[in-house]
């Protein structure tokens, strides 16, 4: 894109310092105060990402780890200056997570979309709750002949097969229709151990009666939940409801509740932690959803930085019913860079 | 669910909730941390619930008066039927299961109208109007006026009715016939317009279309109401087996949208209200006779009337006395045909 590094440098400088002049601060405003329990007001605890604020973050942390949906891209469209920002804080030596709680692609599958985006990803980088639902039932010892019924779409029965699993349901069951009528049996194998909800596109009736009678009805069934976001950006122009309708209708049905593998349990930051070995205080997570991706990062012991490029704005970060708060927020990804000294110096 | 003890260590199991708290992590020995903890679940729905009279948790909870007596097996016929001027009856499980008639049912109707006592039914099966019912209980040999029949797909076009919304907004439906056509009689139309309100209910055709368009109304169309006819878990839709009831399809959208509906059917006492105004009569002068503890006994219980319990439904005399059970009903009984029975034996 520019003809010399330095020109690139430039660009990025001009920008940053027009960033720091008016735009930014206008578009970002400092934290309001908040209305406490008990009705006193308190000063907002996020601060947001400034120039010094930036600076330190990148300092004091060896590995960041992005949400994707609304952080990296819209559905399949990369979000603004995110190409630069990943190489920016590769090049200075900082190992780079994705923690996506979306659970329609594989691990594998996600690499070849991040490449696809022209981003240079590998899948050991990648930690889907798909991949989050086959670990959990192989640390489990989730014995083979039994069978897990699958509410949720390829990406969750690619990492169930490759861990070895018999699946069934899937897209495929998208297709069924039921007959409610006098004597009508609705059959289910009684063999399926576990049921998997994540977020699908092709759910209907008969996976939620499916699902329901395996959780009601076969002895000790596990109700596992990838996730349980609310919505999401499926496509770039406008959020769609996620994994948190499709488990909430099981819930529904079943009245119970199920074990969530996904943010912001922190059940995937074991394999994160064994494979890069990094403790979780020099750790970043960005994201831009409060209640998984923040909570995630809170919960694990991280830094965390919303980014208001997704799902979450900044009324919604300074609602006084919000009790969870980063501890910086930023408009997108490439504030980490932009803002930090050391990273526009190519350092 | 909590996961059982026999799994290895290292899970940290926290469903997504905007108001959990994070545990702080264990101190660190050496760079590395492992998460032991194990958190349960906490509770998807919030205690915004919003029902008629007085204010009540969905779920299997009794009123907040003191814990009630046991229940006792229904003996004394006469002195029940004496003290009582109206009977309300739950249809599915109670009068039918599926289209197939209780046994001893038209009896125990007519012996009841030959002591001169009002019958009303009142269901939360919002799949037909009242008139389609009247129809259902025409051919199954029942002489029931359309005037006597109370669903919850009527509930939620006369809750509309007595809330006055205007005309010229739009209801989207995901649900069946019978709200449809509910809505049609009372003036109200789901095709034009914008729309002010989703009625979500029992729909057998359920898809990610419903859900998408029900979210967007929801969570963008200023003030738009999010009403629920009911919430049953399961239902004896055939006579063969349970099936995933509205609590399902309302669970959905609750999860997308992060909202809670408001409930006209059962155990709101939203159609209690409605037709004790209407037939003028005293809450004490009424048995609920229900087949449900958490839909049918709750709607008697908060609507201050007499509550019997038939095991001819979904309940079982196990769950009834079950430790985990605190809804209590006056009474209970094996089916509606006790009535009589129990009455003649006396004799």
């Amino acid at each position: 894109m520019f003809a010399t590094r330095t020109a690139a440098l430039r660009s990025l400088r001009a920008r940053r310092s027009s960033l720091t002049s008016h735009s930014f601060l206008s578009s970002l405003p400092p934290p309001a105060a908040m209305t406490t329990a008990n009705g006193t007001k308190s000063p907002s605890t996020s601060q947001p990402l400034l120039p010094q604020a930036a600076q330190s973050l990148v300092d004091s942390v060896d590995a960041f780890l992005f949400d994707c949906d609304g952080v990296i891209w819209k559905g399949d469209k990369l979000i603004e200056g995110v190409p630069h920002a990943l190489q920016a804080l590769r090049s200075s030596g900082k190992k780079l997570v994705f923690v996506t709680n979306n659970s329609t692609k594989s691990r594998k599958q996600y690499a070849r979309k991040f490449t696809s985006l022209g981003l240079d990803v590998s899948e050991e980088e990648i930690f889907s709750s798909s991949f989050a639902a086959a670990m959990f039932l192989k640390l489990r010892n989730f014995p083979r002949e039994k069978k897990v019924y699958v509410i949720g779409e390829e990406g969750i029965l690619e990492e169930l097969k490759q861990a070895g699993f018999s699946c069934l349901g899937g897209p495929e069951d998208g297709k069924k229709k039921v007959e409610l009528k006098t004597n009508f049996w609705f059959e289910h194998d009684k063999s399926v151990g576990a049921v998997v909800v994540g977020l699908d596109q092709y759910i209907n009736y008969y996976k939620l009666q499916y699902a329901t009678l395996c959780i009601r009805e076969n002895p000790g069934c596990l109700f596992i939940a990838t996730n349980r976001d609310a919505v999401g950006h499926m496509t770039d122009l406008q959020e769609w409801p996620g994994a948190g309708c499709m488990v909430a209708a099981v819930c529904g049905s079943t009245q119970k509740e199920p074990i969530v593998v996904g943010k912001p349990s922190t059940f995937l930051m074991d394999f994160l932690l064994e494979r890069f070995q990094i403790d979780t205080t020099r750790m970043c997570m960005v994201g831009d959803r409060l209640d998984t991706d923040i909570l995630f990062g809170k919960n694990a012991g991280c830094k965390t930085l919303l980014v208001l490029s997704g799902v979450t704005t900044m009324s919604d970060l300074q609602d006084p019913s919000n009790e969870i708060h980063p501890d910086y927020y930023a408009s997108s990804v490439s504030d980490v860079v932009d803002l930090s000294d050391s990273l526009t110096k190519g350092q | 669910m909590l996961m059982s003890s026999g799994v290895s260590d290292a899970f940290l199991a926290v469903s997504a909730s905007a108001s959990s708290r994070s545990p702080t992590p264990p101190a660190l020995a050496t760079g590395r941390r492992l998460f032991s903890a194990l958190l349960p679940p906490s509770s998807s729905l919030s205690s915004s619930n919003r029902h008629f009279g007085p204010r009540r948790r969905l779920g299997r909870r009794s009123s907040t008066m003191a814990a009630r007596a046991a229940a006792q097996r229904l003996e004394n016929v006469d002195e029940l039927i004496d003290s009582v001027e109206t009977f309300l009856f739950d249809c599915d499980g109670v009068i039918w299961k599926g289209d197939k008639l209780i046994d001893g049912v038209p009896g125990t109707l007519d012996m009841l109208r030959s002591k001169g006592k009002r019958l009303v039914f009142v269901t939360n099966n919002s799949t037909k109007s009242r008139k389609q019912y009247g129809k259902k209980f025409e051919t199954l040999g029942l002489s029931v006026t359309e005037e006597e029949i109370f669903a919850s797909s009527f509930a939620a076009a006369a809750y509309l009715k007595s809330i006055d919304f205007p005309k010229d907004k739009k209801v989207y439906v995901i649900g069946e016939d019978g709200i449809l056509k509910e809505l049609e009689l009372a003036g109200y139309q789901y095709l034009g317009g914008p729309v002010g309100a989703v009625v979500v209910g029992f729909d057998r055709y359920f898809n990610y279309y419903k859900v998408q368009y029900g979210t967007l109304c929801v969570r963008e169309n200023p003030g738009c109401l999010f009403i629920a006819t009911n919430r049953d878990a399961v239902t004896h839709l055939t006579d063969a087996q349970e099936w995933a009831g509205g609590g399902s399809m309302v669970g959905a959208i609750c999860g997308s949208t992060q909202r809670e509906p408001l409930v006209v059917g059962k155990p709101s006492t939203f159609m209690m209200d409605y037709l004790a105004n209407k037939f003028g009569i005293l809450k004490s002068q009424i048995c609920m006779v229900g087949d449900r503890l958490d839909t049918d006994i709750l709607f008697g219980q908060n609507g201050g009337c007499k509550t019997l319990l038939v095991l001819s439904g979904v309940t079982s005399l196990q769950m009834l006395q079950s430790p985990s059970n605190s809804i209590q009903p006056d009474f209970y009984t094996n089916k509606i045909s006790d009535l009589v029975t129990l009455k003649a034996a006396a004799v």
